[in-house]
């Protein structure tokens, strides 16, 4: 199928994507029964049985997304871009349980945080990992796992191999990408890595970590080098926009200093870097074919589930519904 | 060479028909794509997606137009007979074709382009269908004016 018709059938989609405004009444609800009415319109009410089993809901939603896509991208490879991330992160829960129980937890294993939005089969991926049969696994995790073993026994830093598994996931993306042949997503897993980067940057700063430490915490691959990501940590963080004024992602920060939020929570700097990462590909939305539409729709329904989460937390938790709110992804 | 004028007026007549047509297939085959995704999505929007997707037709038929133009002027026509052409006229008659030939192939392919966007347009806003159907026939301008071109330049030239 060509990609004139796989993005007019996502222009069709969009219309169904849930705005921020969807998502502010959401969150004016009176309590979970009421926000639960408030989707009964939408299509996660399918998804939905009586007022618990929220995030099972918002995964199968977007499960159901990707399978749709699936059926009708011309390119697996893009999809898989987007799916690989929680590849890497089912390899992660299953190499901890493992762990924790050969320390001597024999309930350390966390099946129930396992995602199916994955490439690999829950099961299949479990079962390899548990069998130590890893020589099918895709996205070099074949070589991979056993050196997240080796790492484990030689230091028990859980940290450092959930490190050795992100450093792998992104050399994966950026494989994939280059296997597309598509720059612009090519451009995009680099955005992505930078931004991962800088995430990290700002953890790191605020653990007052220095710069020669920090170097391991940083991803190869993006449009700005680890060392000189590394260099920021030796400069207050005010400057860090001027300092990174030359890259795309120097923007972001920009805009958080403009508006008085360099030292925002955490949570709002992910949020910023979120919709940065869909702004970059929103140039896309003036082609009829560009492939990165695909991308484009993935990462703003990804937004919507996001947004369904902070909006149904707020409201079940009772959280300060305006904190909530500056949580909310500008997605759509 | 006695009948090499009435071979290169046919072969006027044959381009006019066939690149326009052409262009026009693959114009349609782009738009159709774009259609066939929005009604995926919507069936409702088939009258809107039909009229933007029958938009790059319009070249085949002015293509077929000046072919038929051209074997009415050659008495191809109505079984009177072919007039006698030299080759200098035969020429004439091709140079006429070639306008709607060449803009006719080009032009129905970028306005199937434009009508896969308008009707990418609509998808997402089906209250814009007015200001789609005016972007697609902007293109609609130039094909519209190789038609008159190669008409006028038909009429000018002298037979039989």
């Amino acid at each position: 199928m060509s990609y004139v018709y796989t993005v007019a059938r996502l222009r069709g989609m969009e219309n169904h994507i849930l705005d921020t405004g969807f998502f502010s009444r959401l969150m004016d609800s009176a309590g979970i029964e009421d926000a639960v009415k408030a989707l009964g319109e939408t299509s996660y009410s399918q998804w939905i049985t009586g007022n618990s089993g929220f995030d099972k809901a918002i995964d199968a939603e977007m499960l159901a997304t990707c399978q749709e896509l699936e059926s009708f991208v011309p390119d697996k490879g893009l999809l898989d871009i987007f799916r690989l991330p929680y590849d890497f992160h089912n390899v992660k829960v299953l190499l901890k349980g493992l762990f924790k129980v050969r320390g001597g937890e024999p309930e350390g294993r966390r099946y129930d945080l396992l995602s199916k939005l994955g490439t690999i089969n829950t099961d299949e991926l479990t079962n390899a990992i548990e069998t130590e049969e890893y020589s099918y696994l895709p996205y070099g995790l074949t070589d991979l796992i056993p050196q997240c073993w080796q790492l484990w026994e030689a230091t028990k830093n859980a940290q450092a191999v959930e490190l050795l598994i992100d450093h792998q996931m992104f050399k994966a993306m950026l494989k994939v990408a280059e296997d597309l042949k598509m720059p612009d997503i090519v451009q995009w897993v680099k955005f992505r890595i930078d931004a991962e980067n800088l995430k990290s940057a700002i953890r790191l700063a605020r653990m007052k970590y220095d710069s020669a430490k920090s170097l391991q915490f940083f991803h190869e691959g993006g449009t700005i080098r680890p060392d000189d990501m590394a260099k920021l940590l030796n400069e207050p963080q005010e400057t860090w926009s001027r300092l990174l004024s030359h890259t795309d992602i120097g923007a972001v920060l920009s805009a958080l200093q403009d508006s008085g939020d360099i030292k925002a929570s955490l949570s709002e700097v992910s949020k910023a870097i979120d919709d940065y990462l869909i702004r970059v590909l929103e140039k896309a939305k003036y082609s009829m074919d560009d492939p990165a539409n695909v991308m484009l729709y993935l990462l703003t329904k990804e937004a919507e589930t996001r947004n369904m989460r902070v909006a149904l937390v707020c409201v079940g938790s009772g959280l300060d519904r305006e904190f909530g709110r500056r949580l909310l992804s500008n997605g759509r | 060479m006695e009948y090499l004028g009435l071979s290169l007026a046919l072969f006027g007549a044959a381009l006019a028909a066939a690149l326009a047509g052409i262009g026009s297939a693959i114009g349609i085959g782009i738009a159709g794509g774009a259609a066939a995704g929005v009604m995926t999505e919507d069936p409702n929007k088939f009258g809107s997606c039909l009229i933007l997707q029958a938009l790059p037709g319009t070249q085949g038929i002015y293509g077929l137009l000046i072919a038929f133009f051209v074997l009415n002027k050659l008495g191809l026509l109505g079984g009177a007979g072919a007039v006698a052409l030299n080759w200098n006229q035969g020429l004439q008659i091709l140079a006429s074709c070639l306008p709607i030939a060449v803009v006719g192939w080009y032009s129905a392919i970028w306005q199937g382009r434009t009508s896969a966007a308008s009707i990418q347009m609509i998808g997402k806003k089906p209250e814009a269908m007015g200001k789609a159907i005016i972007l697609p026939a902007m293109v609609e301008t130039y094909a519209v004016l190789a038609l008159l071109t190669s008409i006028l330049m038909l009429m000018g030239v002298q037979v039989g």
